[in-house]
């Protein structure tokens, strides 16, 4: 008995040292491949983590069995794995021709209606109360429409990072929804956010210049940034300006004048719905100098100036070493990657091979320092748990909302800051709470995108529905008396007598959860019990020891270690997991939920 | 008035003894050093068009430049003979009507950047081309008031501002008070609690060491925020969107020691480069309307004589409207300061819309942005505003109601 115990703690004793002893190298900043030698499971851990979405143990010792060389060629150069298993995107039946040219409001498109007598392929009525309200009901049909399909697509897309055998092809396509962002509140057209992150998947990892060429011709991102009003004689700098700040040079590498320069030579891009055309009479033909080069440019000829400086090179490496390697950047190493993205003539391959076999790259400086974003979080718990799809409850764009991201919904131009700003003292509870939702789903959920939680539109559906007129729906939907004052916004609604917007919202609705195809809504299956027994786990401490392993890359001090062993055995009535099998599952989710809840939880 | 200064000191002390029980001494000990002053900013983002909010109509050069989206004069609200405020804001024109709102005009500094982020950042950081790392309210809380005032500076957003960015606070920052909780079983509690608390630790991972900061943060916050906000219950009318000025006023209700608060109409809104003039209008109703039920809100708790609002975007637009029936990045605009401690009126030189452009047709400041700062540090929260600001700015007396 006691002979045993002293096994027990000589065992423990090397098993935690071998958990929480730090490996030390002077790796830094040298971009020198590592050797055969140097490979091991922590580094295979590390390069799926950030060049991937991490994955389960087998899935590490998968890559880490192809060694270090392969390893990479195995997740750089993905093209070779098939992806037909994965599910194109299925669209709901929603978009007819009317909605082409969608105008830019509510106010435009009943401007439009009265001056033609038509909107949106719907005609305005002879004669009678609210002539317009069919018009009006189809444009807030429309807003509520694409944002359920766009919401529809994320979801797809998130199915995608968490199954599909490419995930750096995911990842760097989410790198790209992040640098060239673009947000449906504007785009206003799910179609066109699709096609947008198929153009970034499918330049994902090839060549800058091309991608760039791409996203300048995306309709997405023409629209966003009012390219269609960007016509001869009269720039829109909006774009050019974007172009130089955020997608190839940053602040200080130009002038005021090479954006209006630019802003001409992208006059008369546009698009014709899905199809970039250029619109040869809006084109400004004349002599633009950006940049000290001055010439006949158009639209192509600027990338290639704005590339060729170097500091175009020095941005997106900079951006890329970001997001893959370390938030804190050296200026010696990003130099001599920019020479590698240069020398390749933009190509990202080579670049991000060096990246990911250098041994800066698997520096003790730069191993768990990364702040996962909450995409990548949710992403990578699932894909730790072993999940091939995301859950539909909790729901996953609702979840990364609450921790501060929403895909096809970056908050501005610029994309998502990263790094320490993802966190804040509310998001850091919230990502414990996002473990828990799924551990212990909400069995009152219901998606409020579809189902309206606002009271404004349950008051006025009750109204109508039992027979008020419109009017009276209104004013009952605005809380009657009950308010001290009634706000000008909240009087507005019912003035004009064409329609009534209010009304229009309501009917939009009810209009798109009529079209909109559901998000399936099943819970995670996961069973920790079947996890921990295979695992090998005998005792509380193994079992601990093992969920600690398989979740953090950054390890919880050992003080906070010995207090989840504790609540664990205490809250089994043992120390002996086998004992326990019966009855394991609910602690085990308890201890996930506390681990998952850790500061260093948060880190990759 | 005697009557309502009793009934406003009798709520006071009330409020304040019934939390004392729920709040760590600390917080009842500075509270009285900080002379009971609180500043709020709220921050339009995406660069408001100040030409169409406060109108010049009595200057034909403003329709000149705005043939299209110049509001004509009879739809405008009129507050003398030369300005008028946008249609869509009823709200302020109250406010404005009742002598508690200051406009400042002119708003701007030298070499004005056209980028939403860098200009953002010059006036979140009060160090226009710069390299300054912390926030001017953070550099404000370092110097009020020691990092053990907790819950000093409190930020309304999803992520953190840069204006609140401070060397030694970690301000709160929340976006829903309901969910700023951490969930979970009874039996986890105390763990939940206790492991995040367990902050012993030794190491060079910084993104480690921040994380273990702001978690003990949050323990501490948390209770506070959902406390006040479960004791709130919204009485008067903000608009369709109270852009979190509610939640400002539950914290305020329930006394917690915050002194700066910052919140914004968020995402680059007010970027109107196409079909400005609906948008725009609906834009500034809403923030009206929100601006309108806080004040209305801080007088239903008697705080209104404790409270100023700055409200303030990144750069004005230009001069000239653009092709696309909208207006493109800019510069100088003006800034206002709202509050019932406030002087209303105009402060500041009025900018020349012809003489007053720059080559690229851009309003010139007249009012260094900084001085507005400078007048709610020094006059409003009592601070040397040299030692937050490096420099001296002129002030403006929009505190003295008595002149």
């Amino acid at each position: 008995m006691s002979k045993n115990l002293i096994l027990i703690s000589i065992l423990i004793i090397l098993f935690t040292s071998n958990i929480f002893a730090k490996e030390t190298n002077n790796w830094k900043n040298d971009i020198d491949p590592i050797k055969k030698e140097d490979w091991s499971i922590a580094k295979a851990s590390h390069l799926l983590e950030r060049a991937g979405f991490g994955g389960t143990p087998e899935e590490i010792k998968f890559i880490y069995n192809l060694g270090h060389l392969l390893a990479v060629e195995h997740l750089v150069n993905y093209e070779k794995l098939p992806t037909k298993y994965l599910l194109k995107f299925e669209e709901s039946n929603i978009h007819d021709p009317g909605l082409i040219n969608f105008p830019p409001s509510r106010p435009a498109t009943t401007k439009l209606a009265k001056e033609t007598g038509e909107a949106l392929g719907i005609k305005v009525k002879e004669s009678g109360n609210r002539k317009m309200q069919p018009i009006v009901n189809k444009f807030f049909f429309w807003l509520r429409a694409s944002r359920l399909e766009t919401q529809r697509v994320a979801y797809w897309w998130a199915n995608r990072m968490v199954n599909s055998p490419r995930p750096l092809e995911e990842k760097m396509t989410l790198f790209w929804h992040n640098h060239f962002a673009t947000n449906e509140t504007k785009v206003r057209d799910y179609r066109k956010l699709l096609l947008q992150n198929e153009t970034f998947r499918l330049h994902a990892t090839g060549n800058f210049k091309e991608l760039l060429i791409a996203v300048a011709k995306d309709p997405a991102m023409l629209h966003f940034l009012d390219a269609g009003q960007n016509v001869k004689g009269a720039p829109n700098e909006n774009f050019a300006r974007e172009i130089m700040e955020l997608f190839t040079l940053g602040v200080g590498n130009y002038e005021e004048k090479d954006i209006r320069e630019a802003a001409r030579a992208f006059t008369g891009w546009n698009t014709n719905d899905l199809e970039f055309i250029v619109n040869k009479d809006k084109h400004d033909t004349g002599q633009k100098t950006i940049l000290s080069h001055t010439g006949n440019f158009t639209g192509e000829e600027v990338i290639d100036i704005l590339l060729d400086q170097d500091a175009a090179a020095i941005f997106i490496v900079k951006k890329i070493y970001k997001e893959f390697v370390n938030e804190e950047v050296d200026n010696i190493i990003i130099d001599q990657y920019a020479k590698i993205l240069k020398s390749n003539n933009y190509q990202l391959k080579p670049l991000l091979k060096t990246i990911f076999l250098s041994k800066d790259f698997y520096s003790t400086e730069n191993i768990g320092s990364h702040i996962k974003s909450p995409i990548e979080l949710v992403v990578s718990t699932y894909k730790k748990l072993g999940l091939n799809k995301s859950p539909g409850i909790p729901d996953f764009n609702q979840a990364t909302t609450a921790m501060g991201q929403t895909l096809f919904w970056p908050p501005t131009v610029a994309g998502w800051a990263g790094g320490s700003s993802w966190i804040t003292p509310a998001l850091l509870m919230e990502r414990g709470n996002f473990a828990r939702s799924f551990l212990y789903p909400d069995i009152d959920f219901i998606p409020k995108d579809f189902y309206s939680p606002d009271p404004k539109i349950i008051v006025m559906h009750d109204a109508i529905r039992n027979g008020s007129d419109i009017t009276n729906a209104t004013k009952s939907s605005n809380g009657g008396e009950s308010v001290m004052m009634m706000a000008e916004g909240n009087m507005m609604a019912d003035r004009d007598e064409d329609f009534n917007t209010r009304y229009g919202s309501y009917r939009g609705w009810q209009m798109a959860v009529s079209k909109v195809k559901p998000i399936p809504r099943h819970a995670a299956e996961i069973n920790f019990t079947k996890m921990i027994i295979d695992s090998g786990a005998h005792n509380t401490e193994e079992a601990v020891d093992y969920l600690i392993n398989r979740f953090l890359t950054v390890k919880i001090n050992n003080k906070k270690r010995i207090m989840i062993i504790s609540f664990l055995e205490e809250n089994l009535g043992t120390n002996n997991i086998i004992d326990a099998k019966s009855y394991l599952e609910d602690s085990i989710r308890m201890v996930v939920h506390l681990i998952m809840s850790q500061p260093e939880y948060q880190l990759g | 008035m005697n009557n309502s200064v009793n009934r406003r000191s009798f709520l006071k002390t009330a409020t304040a003894a019934s939390l004392s029980s729920l709040i760590p001494m600390q917080y009842a000990l500075s509270k009285d050093a900080l002379n009971g002053k609180t500043l709020v900013v709220l921050e339009l983002s995406g660069g408001n068009d100040g030409l169409n909010t406060i109108i010049p109509y009595a200057d034909d050069n403003y329709y000149k430049h705005r043939p299209n989206i110049g509001i004509r004069e009879n739809k405008l609200l009129k507050i003398d003979d030369y300005f008028g405020f946008n249609p869509g804001i009823v709200g302020l024109e109250s406010l404005y009507k009742e002598g508690n709102m200051a406009i400042i005009h002119g708003c701007g500094y030298d070499n004005p950047s056209f980028s939403h982020f860098t200009s953002m950042a010059y006036m979140h950081t009060a160090a226009p081309n710069s390299g300054e790392e912390y926030g001017w309210l953070g550099r404000l809380a370092d110097h009020m008031a020691p990092p053990t005032h907790k819950n000093f500076i409190i930020n309304i957003d999803k992520t953190q501002s840069l204006a609140v960015r401070s060397q030694k606070h970690v301000p709160i920052v929340f976006d829903q008070p309901q969910r700023f909780q951490r969930e979970g079983f009874f039996v986890q509690k105390s763990i939940l609690e206790s492991v995040i608390n367990a902050n012993n630790v030794i190491n060079n991972n910084t993104a480690q060491n921040f994380l273990n900061e702001i978690a003990s943060s949050a323990n501490e916050a948390s209770s506070v925020i959902s406390e006040a906000w479960s004791n709130y219950s919204r009485r008067v009318d903000y608009g369709l969107t109270p852009i979190d000025l509610d939640k400002i006023a539950a914290l305020i209700e329930a006394d917690v020691p915050a002194r700066l608060y910052y919140t914004s109409f968020r995402d680059n809104a007010f970027d109107t480069h196409v079909h400005q003039p609906n948008l725009h209008k609906r834009l500034l109703t809403y923030a009206s309307d929100a601006i309108r039920g806080f004040m209305n809100d801080l007088d239903r708790m008697g705080k209104s004589q404790d409270v100023v609002l700055l409200v303030m975007t990144e750069f004005g637009r230009r001069v000239p409207e653009n092709t696309s029936l909208g207006t493109d990045h800019g510069s100088a605009g003006p800034m206002f300061i709202i509050g019932a401690s406030v002087k209303g009126g105009h402060y500041g030189e009025i900018p020349d819309l012809v003489n007053g452009l720059d080559d690229g047709d851009n309003l010139k400041y007249t009012t260094d942005f900084r001085s507005v700062y400078a007048t709610l540090i020094d006059k409003w929260l009592k601070v040397d505003s040299k030692s937050i600001l490096r420099k001296n700015f002129q002030t403006f007396d929009i505190f003295d109601r008595t002149v």
